[in-house]
């Protein structure tokens, strides 16, 4: 299965963010599709959401997806290519590196979106 | 019909307990490609590019829904994550429920909710009309 602690690590890491993003996406889903109800519900919606948990939250999870899409990259060149299965150590320290490259400006503009932004 | 974890494709043919089980362990990955381009780009435009928290507003979400463009690459990245996301949930349900009972159960509600959350998304996306107001 996977060998070594790392990939045990990525392993949780890799399930709990999937698990927690599809749980998110169905809340997101039902939150932007009730915009079929008309301005002012949704309106009303959006003021509520207003409150910077639910900006911080959403902080969270975005931190989540970019882990997951990056390692899930990792996983797919481990199955498809026999130098991803020899390099599977460093492309999870490769993981890291890009993941603080995207990570850190993304991190940076949605907390001033939260706290700096707004009309 | 069990999940199983393999890390080659070699490997999963011969792990796969049926042909369908494969084609999931492919589209996972298949799935996955996309989704790094849809999602990616949904955070870029919608979380970095917009004030998420400040500047959305009813106008701005219909506008946008009603592009067909928009209409088109939300309702891939809404489809493409519900798959893989469904998918993956039943790996788990299948790893950490023990009882067939309870499994047969969680995925009963499971699927119906998900059902639901995809049968309004799509309404959304496609069943309304939006005249701008300004
Ligand atoms: C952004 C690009 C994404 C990539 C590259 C990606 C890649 C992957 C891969 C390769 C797997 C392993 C599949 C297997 O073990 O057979 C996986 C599992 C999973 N993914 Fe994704 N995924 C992405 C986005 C998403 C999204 C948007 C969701 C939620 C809606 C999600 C939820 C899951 C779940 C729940 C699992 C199962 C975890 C497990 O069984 O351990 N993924 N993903």
């Amino acid at each position: 299965m996977y060998r070594g602690r790392e990939g045990q690590w990525a392993f949780y890491l890799h399930r709990i963010s999937g698990i927690a993003i599809i749980l998110f996406l169905a809340l997101h889903v039902t939150e932007i599709s009730s915009s079929m109800f008309g301005p002012k519900w949704f309106n009303a919606l959006l003021k509520f959401e207003e409150n910077p948990i639910f900006g911080l939250g959403l902080v969270g999870v975005a931190a989540l997806v970019l882990y997951h899409a990056l390692n899930g990259l990792r996983i797919i060149l481990m199955d498809f290519t026999s130098w991803g299965v020899k390099l599977q150590r460093q492309l999870w320290y490769a993981v890291w590196v890009v993941y603080v490259i995207l990570g850190f400006p993304m991190l940076f503009i949605m907390l001033k979106h939260v706290f700096v932004g707004g009309a | 019909m069990m999940a199983f974890r393999a890390r080659r494709l070699e490997e999963a043919k011969r792990l796969s307990t049926s042909n369908l089980e494969l084609l999931w362990w492919v589209f996972m990955r298949v799935s996955g490609v996309l989704l790094v381009f849809l999602v990616l780009g949904h955070l870029y435009t919608r979380a970095v590019l917009l004030n998420f928290h400040h500047d959305l507003t009813y106008d701005v979400v219909a506008r946008n829904m009603s592009t067909v463009t928009w209409k088109f690459y939300n309702w891939l990245l809404l489809f493409l994550s519900i798959l893989h996301g469904t998918n993956g949930l039943r790996y788990s349900i299948d790893d950490y429920l023990p009882s067939p009972r309870a499994r047969v159960w969680v995925k009963v509600i499971v699927y119906t909710l998900v059902f639901l959350v995809t049968v309004f998304g799509t309404l959304s996306l496609w069943a309304w009309n939006y005249t701008p107001v300004r």
